[in-house]
């Protein structure tokens, strides 16, 4: 947050003077006054000998900050928001985009849950493949268990003619980034934020950020998660928070996967990390692969706008263009 | 992100942080000038500061942000990548040349399957000199059972050296080759033996090994056998387990990227009730499941031993025979054309 100094060249109300009492009761910043209890603080303001200056600077601030605050948008202007800047995505599986209406749509979290071995992985780098190629954005792929795989990757690429030229160009949209504990993946985060900010500023419009993968979030949140402190659940719900805001503010689509534990006696499963988490992801889906054949069902858990139960079966083909292998 | 972060002297990052500028944002958007007056240090220092905090916030053009490696690159190191062989070419075959490095690959079957026996195979096999194909790496060898031997471990070296010396034999006769400068002996002096007789022991060693790993920069391959077997006993708390278990599988994985090294964990198998059933699974339940990059299973079929990959990003799923010799790892001497597709 700014520090108060800085609002001194446009308003000259907030001066050395007014600065001075203000961090006399611990308010630097922008954010320290909105914290501070405001009656108090003009209570404590009538005391001085120069209040009517200093309540007038408390007034100037609260008008700023009230101008600052976001503006509210009526339905149509949602609407409007919406089909401009938040369009799905391809998830380079076409039975998979009809159940979702088109795909993974861009300021949303979609959950990927399924037990090991279901093709959750499958699922992200076709994806990251399919975005990359058809939608001319870049993608970001957050890695915690080494299986990120530059080879598969190129393999779901479809493209006909020029196929080294395309794959190169494809591939080099992607980046990757390793993180293997939480804290890290806040540190991620923070800076893709900090990066993206500095390109919307300098107007970098070149492949543009839309999709960002994370496989796989559970792995990173199991080992924080339990026991007897809360700790451990409000990192979950604090990255749960960053990620769906980032996905607001720049209009990308998040990949998450999580995975499966066993719920009862009765060899059923359910998707980990528990019930505080099951309200953060727009959308969930539920892998599953049938051990006999190579065939995948995709079911809807959870959506926003649609009816939940629905399912789709698909053929991730672990052997797609065997060529390359 | 905290201003904390910066490597900054206390005193330096004390005046920041009572000054008001706690974030890393709130420092990138002042002049040097105006944060020198703020913060009451010399303009010098505080161009430092900026210096410092724009290096950590914005990186270099080519990725978004530090450390992030595009998927072109990536391609090309995976190729690069070196394999260990299993000495059985119908499993490497299936394994796209053998355990891969920087992966974890997790191993797993009934006993007497030959986890064991895999395990010093690829601990010897990781020696062969980069002249034979090999990747001329240490071993490390974590023993949780006390099931390593020795004089196996030595049997399999000297079969080892045999075939090497057997290869270049044939070599010469054609080329001119290197001569086998490897013995037995040596190759048991490049295995790193480490004991562990409780869980809590397992975990300081694995915290320790990264430290270790710093220092024998020659190791390729970890190999554990087993990882289940001081976690499924002396754990009340399932719960833990799974914390516990967890973190250690990250902790693997970072050193599997960090020094480009595989990791091979072996675990035993427990049944688990499907669909009406009881079938066999590997051990330590769902969550374990995820923690490694590769899982392979070892089963019987009639008399015959097989292999089969679980779970792989990048390989399709297969299975293939093999058979354990004296002579260490070998193909399944009835067929070599039972590599099966699935």
């Amino acid at each position: 947050m700014a520090p108060l100094k800085h609002l001194e060249m446009e308003n000259p109300i907030i001066d050395a003077c007014f600065r001075d009492f203000c961090s006399s009761h611990g308010i630097l910043t922008v954010e320290d006054f909105l914290l501070h209890d405001i009656y108090e603080l003009a209570a404590l303001a009538e005391r001085q000998e120069n209040a009517d200056r200093l309540k007038e600077g408390i007034t100037v601030m609260l008008s700023l900050i009230e101008v600052k605050c976001r503006p509210w948008l009526n339905g149509m202007e949602l609407l409007e928001d919406m089909q401009r800047s938040k369009h799905t995505l391809s998830s380079g599986d076409k039975e998979t985009d009809s159940l979702l209406q088109g795909g993974l749509r861009e300021g949303q979290l979609t959950e990927l849950v399924g037990p090991s071995s279901s093709g959750k992985t499958q699922f992200c780098m076709q994806a990251a493949a399919s975005v990359a190629e058809k939608q001319d954005g870049s993608v970001f792929y957050i890695d915690t268990g080494n299986s990120f795989s530059a080879r598969r990757i190129a393999q779901f690429i479809c493209g006909s003619s020029d196929a080294a030229a395309l794959r190169k160009r494809v591939l080099s949209r992607i980046s990757c980034h390793t993180v293997y504990d939480i804290y890290t993946m806040f540190d991620t985060l923070q800076g893709l934020e900090v990066a993206l900010r500095s390109q919307v500023q300098k107007n970098v419009n070149e492949y543009r950020l839309r999709l960002l993968i994370v496989d796989s979030i559970s792995s990173l949140i199991t080992p924080i998660l339990g026991g007897s402190g809360s700790q451990g659940r409000a990192l979950m719900v604090a990255l749960g928070y960053l990620l769906k805001k980032l996905a607001h503010e720049h209009n990308i689509a998040i990949l998450v996967t999580n995975h499966t534990v066993g719920a009862g006696e009765s060899g059923k499963t359910k998707p980990a990390l528990g019930e505080t988490w099951k309200s953060i992801p727009h959308v969930r889906l539920m892998l599953s692969r049938d051990n006999r054949n190579s065939n995948c069902t995709i079911s809807i858990l959870k959506h926003t706008s649609m009816p939940s139960g629905q399912t789709v079966k698909t053929t991730m083909t672990r052997n797609d263009n065997q060529q390359y292998l | 992100m905290e201003t904390s972060r910066l490597p900054l002297s206390s005193s330096i990052r004390g005046k920041l942080i009572s000054a008001g500028y706690t974030s890393l944002s709130s420092i990138s958007s002042v002049s040097s000038t105006d944060l020198a007056r703020d913060v009451n240090i010399t303009e010098s220092e505080a161009f430092e500061i900026l210096k410092m905090a724009n290096q950590v916030t914005c990186s270099g053009s080519s990725s978004l942000i530090n450390g992030a490696k595009n998927a072109w690159d990536m391609l090309n190191e995976e190729e690069a990548l070196p394999h260990i062989t299993t000495s059985c070419s119908d499993l490497d075959k299936i394994l796209g040349g053998g355990i891969s490095c920087s992966d974890v690959t997790e191993i797993g079957g009934v006993p007497g399957i030959g986890k064991t026996q895999i395990g010093i195979q690829l601990s010897v096999n990781v020696q062969i000199p980069r002249e034979f194909g090999g990747l001329g790496g240490k071993a490390i060898y974590i023993d949780t059972e006390g099931s390593f031997m020795v004089e196996r471990a030595l049997q399999i070296a000297e079969a080892c050296v045999e075939d090497m010396e057997e290869y270049t034999g044939y070599m010469h006769k054609h080329f001119k080759a290197s001569q086998v400068q490897m013995k037995p002996k040596d190759i048991l002096e490049n295995i790193f033996y480490f004991r562990v007789c409780s869980y809590t022991e397992q975990i300081a060693l694995v915290n320790h090994l990264d430290k270790f790993i710093s220092e024998n920069k020659d190791v390729k391959v970890v190999i554990v056998d087993s990882i289940t077997f001081h976690f499924r006993q002396d754990f009340d708390d399932l719960a833990q387990r799974t914390r516990v278990l967890s973190e250690m599988a990250l902790k693997f994985m970072k050193l599997a990227k960090k020094f480009s090294l595989a990791v091979v964990l072996l675990n035993q198998v427990t049944t688990k009730y499907t669909e009406g059933s009881f079938q066999l699974a590997l051990a330590l339940g769902d969550s374990w499941s995820h923690s490694c990059t590769n899982r392979v299973i070892l089963y019987w079929n009639g008399d015959e031993r097989y292999a089969y990959i679980d779970k792989s990003p990048s390989l399709p799923s297969a299975s293939a025979s093999y058979t354990v010799t004296s002579r260490g790892l070998r193909n399944s001497s009835s067929s070599s054309k039972r590599v099966k597709m699935m």
